[in-house]
């Protein structure tokens, strides 16, 4: 490992300051991504500035609105069990416990997942020679290499690579605002714009400026958000990323869908909005033909490489599936 | 405790295991010890030109580099290690700037700490000569280097055949033969434990070692000859092995390395491979590729079985995997042509994994039988009595004893086979999924190799075994421990089996499941002739500790030793052929996703006679879930453009976890072979692996209706 410099933050400011006042500084969250990448020597911060201190460790209820903020250092074992995410977003619940290990989600911070890098091979090796993403212009190594983790929507040819949250797609699905703090001062990231797709500068993964603290994020109230179901398609029973997963929230209005929430992981750069699913659903019966359409509108525009044009029709049947789970709840 | 034979004691080491008190080769915390990093290759094929360490030199906590430059003349390792066939690398490191894949050692940096020698490392700056690597089976270029080895290990026949092979295929019609191709990856062995070696001169000549092997008298031997110096020079202490699988065996390079760079910094030196080195520098499974083309009567009964495997090797090894061993004689088959070849290409040098051959070709063999019993509308069960082997008919020779038939009657009774629906698809579950049935064969040589242990009686009637064997995880502490308790009428408190120690008599490499019968038939000689001892003075082995300690103080010696030796019997082996058998039923469920759950599983084992239950279940499950494993998830990851592996971690390199692995039901006919040394034990370290990852894949089948022939069995093979 590169050697660097340590330092503990005590509030936000001075994490924020302790960053900008040095290019090469980054903050530390539970350190299970980051430190990983800095053995791999893929990150080489000269500078880690210690925000695990920060008192942003409460869930709690936002007022007059019924909707929950989550601090950024709250565990993601301990936002799982959180009873007013347990209650009110099962789907964030069931999507986290999903995720990793228990040692390591008793570490992973709800802004780290946030910022989790890519599980692309040849980003996380530096022995590979080319990455965009590690290094912009060295082309694509994915591209003609082992592809089976990869994108299939919304990738370009300088980067096919994958973020491998299943936290987010949840967040995705139900909206979630994130806050941000800066030398500028607060301000707030729809979930939507968060995340960046590759285009050109897949170096560039989310719309954060230089220097700025993820403070918290808001889950808008949602009262119907209980018909909801995490479905992750994986290579063991535990313990590893999706190979596709779908988060699925259906409002229903007397056997009839009002209105659906669909998100899906493993697919693509950023946690994917399954938008053209969720127009082929509103005010449609809940059956296996609407569920199907739903499905072949979302993945019309998918592409597949050498290695997982697979996950076009694993997406397709986990869409299937998981809106059917919901459909079927009580 | 009562210590008899078929107690399931527990491990007398286990306390000391899961206290953390066990000391492994990494563990031994020597007066100024420094770390040590190992310089890899960055290219699959070429020469290393130059490697550039200024920067690596100039940086902190730094001692020495070591590299070809500045490194010893190594002799060639002891030939008899590497003849053809043989395991592990005939190419001593630092001799020459050869590069053969990626990850090949070309240098060790030393330094005051662990952290220190490893940024080092990445500071270096190697040139090389690249040339273009072979890297996949069917190159054209490395097709034209293939060669047929003739012996697997210097004793396995790889290239046999008898009777009309092709004619009885070109005879059979075509619903009654089946041609196809079977292929399983690359594999890595992936202890908890990693390669690890501190090595210590002591004195400019004597070198000890704490180094994580099981075969510390070979390691002995290969250490001596590399550094011109006596055997007795070179001692090896590792009384822990973290697991090995396959691994630690065999001549490394990093076990030279780390000697040569004590010696060259004059401190002791710990050199410990990361998790990825676990991957490119000592030994893994290689990928194969096996053909079959098999026919059988309107009767059901096997008319010819050829199976060709194809498998690869680095350049500087003969090591092939031998798949078709077990093809040879594990069904009656009056045609049988088994045959391998070798392709070099530029990976790391392969070596034995956990059932070697047995793992990939049973695999391939039994799915290839459950293929045509579907074919010819046979119960596989039934397809498999109608075929039984009454004797080896390769070796043409008797079983010592075989009793497979009542391994499938148990079997197939306890897990309920009888109610098998035949048609693929035809057991849905109520969420959709589907379920299936699928059995297969496990087979596995019961070997016996020499070995010699020594007693020493004390006066306060503790009894001491000593034997060079090593503890890799499958408990020798115990099955010793338990086995001269019991040969002496003693409690295990009283019996104490000290092992890891080349100062200690001869024992054999542990690996092909040969421990128990090898050091097992040592330690109870050695007590035979203790007894005699003690008989001889005290007129007859007193039967309790009291009259044993009474007997020692009246007789003028401070304690008692004894040695002894124990040598397979030549005759019995010559007579007959030695096999351990199994059966393994298993039922999976598969979702629409390609998502397969394994959620029963039946196993029943002739293994010869059970000396302790519990470990020989855990034997069992471990080999079952390593089959499981080999089934649905384990492959190593070469990129195909620079040889270099993408998944070397345990995050992207999958093996069960608990999640996947159900209650496996497993049983033993528990029957001594009459023609196995002593207590008639065979193995039971590798057996389990063998037959799993076959009786999963049928299974697939069997609730899928699709025969997925390349493994793993992942989600994308099934939608
Ligand atoms: C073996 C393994 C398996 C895993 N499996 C899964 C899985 O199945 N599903 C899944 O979703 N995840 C999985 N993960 C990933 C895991 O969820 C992430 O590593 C974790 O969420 C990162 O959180 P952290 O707090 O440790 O982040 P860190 O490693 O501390 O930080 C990650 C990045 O975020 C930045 N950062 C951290 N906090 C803030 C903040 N408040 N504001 C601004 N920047 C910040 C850091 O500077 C760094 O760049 C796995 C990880 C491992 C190692
Ligand atoms: S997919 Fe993206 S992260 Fe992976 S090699 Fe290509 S550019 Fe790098």
């Amino acid at each position: 490992m590169t050697p660097f410099t340590y330092s503990r933050a005590s509030d936000p400011q001075s994490a924020i300051e302790g960053v900008a006042a040095n290019a090469q500084a980054k903050f530390l969250g539970g350190g299970t991504n980051l430190v990983d990448l800095m053995k791999m020597g893929v990150e080489t911060p000269a500078q880690l500035v210690d925000i695990n201190r920060l008192a942003l460790t409460q869930v709690e209820e936002l007022p007059n609105n019924g909707g929950v903020r989550i601090g950024a250092l709250v565990r993601n074992s301990d936002l799982a069990e959180h009873q007013l995410i347990t209650a009110r977003y099962p789907v964030l619940s069931e999507a986290l416990l999903s995720g990793a290990s228990p040692q390591l989600r008793n570490l992973a911070t709800t802004g780290g997942n946030l910022l989790q890098r890519t599980r692309c091979y040849y980003f996380y090796d530096p022995a590979f020679p080319m990455c965009n993403k590690r290094n912009p212009g060295s082309g694509c190594g994915a591209l003609e290499g082992y592809n089976r983790i990869h994108a299939i929507l919304g990738q370009s040819e300088q980067c096919i690579a994958t973020h491998p949250s299943d936290m987010c797609v949840a967040m995705a699905a139900l909206d979630a605002v994130v806050r941000v703090q800066g030398p500028q001062g607060e301000r707030t990231i729809p979930f939507a714009d968060f995340h960046r797709l590759p285009g050109a500068t897949p170096n560039i993964e989310t719309n954060l400026r230089p220097n700025e603290l993820i403070t918290a994020v808001d889950l808008p109230a949602m009262p119907l958000a209980t018909r909801s179901h995490y479905l992750k398609v994986r290579d063991r029973a535990s313990y590893a990323f999706a190979l596709v997963s779908v988060a699925a929230i259906l409002e229903m209005d007397r056997g009839t869908i009002r209105s659906a929430r669909v998100a899906l992981g493993g697919v693509a750069h950023k946690p994917w909005r399954a938008t053209q699913a969720e127009k082929k659903l509103a005010g449609q019966q809940p059956n296996e033909t609407t569920f199907r359409a739903a499905a072949e509108a979302e993945l019309a525009a998918a592409k597949g490489y050498k290695y997982n044009s697979f996950k076009i029709e694993l997406a397709k049947r986990a869409i299937r599936q998981a809106l059917t789970t919901v459909a079927t709840m009580a | 405790m009562n210590p008899t034979i078929g107690q399931p004691l527990k491990r007398v080491d286990g306390w000391l295991k899961v206290t953390g008190s066990a000391r492994y080769a990494a563990e031994f915390a020597l007066p100024k010890l420094v770390h040590a990093a190992l310089i890899q290759s960055p290219i699959a094929k070429g020469r290393l030109t130059t490697l550039d360490l200024a920067a690596a030199k100039a940086a902190p906590g730094v001692i020495d580099i070591l590299t070809r430059a500045n490194g010893p003349h190594f002799p060639p390792y002891p030939a008899d290690l590497t003849k053809p066939g043989s395991p592990g690398e005939n190419r001593v490191p630092l001799q020459d700037d050869e590069l053969h894949w990626v990850g090949q050692h070309v240098g060790v940096v030393i330094a005051e700490s662990l952290d220190d020698a490893r940024y080092a490392v990445s500071l270096v700056r190697p040139d090389c000569a690249a040339a273009a690597p072979l890297l996949t089976l069917d190159d054209p270029a490395a097709q034209k280097n293939a060669t047929m080895p003739e012996k697997w290990v210097g004793t396995e026949e790889l290239q046999v055949a008898r009777g009309e092979v092709a004619a009885a295929l070109a005879f059979a019609p075509n619903e009654y033969r089946l041609e196809v191709i079977y292929t399983t990856p690359i594999e890595n062995h992936n202890p908890i434990e990693a390669y690890s070696t501190t090595a210590h001169w002591t004195a400019p000549d004597q070198l000890l070692l704490h180094d994580a092997t099981r075969g510390i008298k070979q390691l002995q031997k290969v250490v001596a000859n590399a550094f011109q110096l006596p055997l007795e020079n070179v001692r090896i202490v590792s009384p822990f092995v973290g697991g090995a699988f396959g691994s630690k065996g065999f001549q490394w390079s990093h076990t030279l390395l780390a000697a040569a760079a004590a010696r060259l910094v004059r401190r002791a030196v710990k050199l410990t491979f990361t998790r990825a080195q676990m991957f490119d520098s000592a030994g893994q499974r290689a990928e194969t590729v096996q053909q079959f083309a098999v026919a059988a009567g309107n009767d059901g009964k096997l008319t010819a079985l050829h199976h060709q495997t194809t498998t690869h090797c680095s350049p500087v090894a003969e090591y092939p995997e031998p798949c078709g061993n077990m093809s040879r004689m594990l069904y009656a088959c009056p045609a049988v042509e088994v045959s391998h070849r070798l392709v070099h290409l530029n990976y790391t040098t392969p070596c034995p994994m956990r059932a070697p051959g047995e793992a990939p070709g049973v695999f391939a063999l039994e799915c290839v039988v459950d293929e045509l019993a579907h074919q010819l509308r046979i119960d596989p069960l039934q397809f498999r009595l109608t075929n039984y082997a009454e004797e080896d008919e390769f070796e043409k020779k008797p079983w010592s004893g075989k009793r497979l038939r009542e391994c499938y009657a148990r079997g197939a009774e306890k897990f309920g086979w009888a109610k098998r629906q035949p048609a693929p698809r035809s057991m849905p579950a109520p969420d959709g999924s589907l379920l299936g049935w699928g059995m297969a064969t496990a087979i596995y040589p019961a070997k016996q190799q020499p070995a010699a242990a020594h007693a020493i009686l004390s006066a306060d009637a503790l009894l001491t075994i000593r034997s060079a064997t090593h503890e890799i995880g499958t408990g020798t502490y115990t099955t010793m421990s338990q086995l001269a308790a019991h040969a002496l009428g003693l409690s295990l408190e009283n019996v104490h089996f000290e092992l890891g120690d080349s100062q200690f008599p001869q024992a054999p490499v542990n690996g092909g499941s040969w421990l128990t019968a090898s050091v097992g038939s040592a330690v109870l000689a050695v007590c035979a002739e203790l007894k005699k001892k003690v008989v001889e003075l005290a007129g007859s082995w007193p039967n309790d500790i009291a009259g044993l300690k009474d007997a020692l103080a009246r007789s003028d010696q401070p304690q008692i030793e004894a040695g002894a030796k124990a040598e397979p019997d030549k005759e019995e082996r010559e007579k007959f052929s030695f096999h351990s058998f199994g059966a393994l039923f298993v039922e999976v469920r598969v979702d629409s996703l390609g998502q397969v759950r394994v959620t029963r599983a039946t196993g029943v084992y002739d293994v010869g006679r059970i000396l302790n239950p519990r470990l020989a279940r855990s034997q069992i499950y471990g080999g079952i879930i390593f089959g499981l494993g080999m089934a649905l998830m384990e492959a190593t990851i070469p990129d195909l453009q620079t040889g270099r592996i993408v998944n070397a971690n345990l995050a992207e390199y999958h093996v069960p976890v608990c999640a996947d692995i159900p209650e496996f039901d497993i049983d033993f006919l528990d029957e001594p072979d009459p023609h196995m040394p002593d207590l008639g034990a065979r193995g039971i370290g590798e057996i389990g692996i063998v037959g799993a990852p076959a009786a999963i894949a049928n299974a697939i089948f069997h609730a899928t209706g699709k025969r997925v022939r390349d493994l793993p069995i992942t989600p994308d093979k099934l939608i």
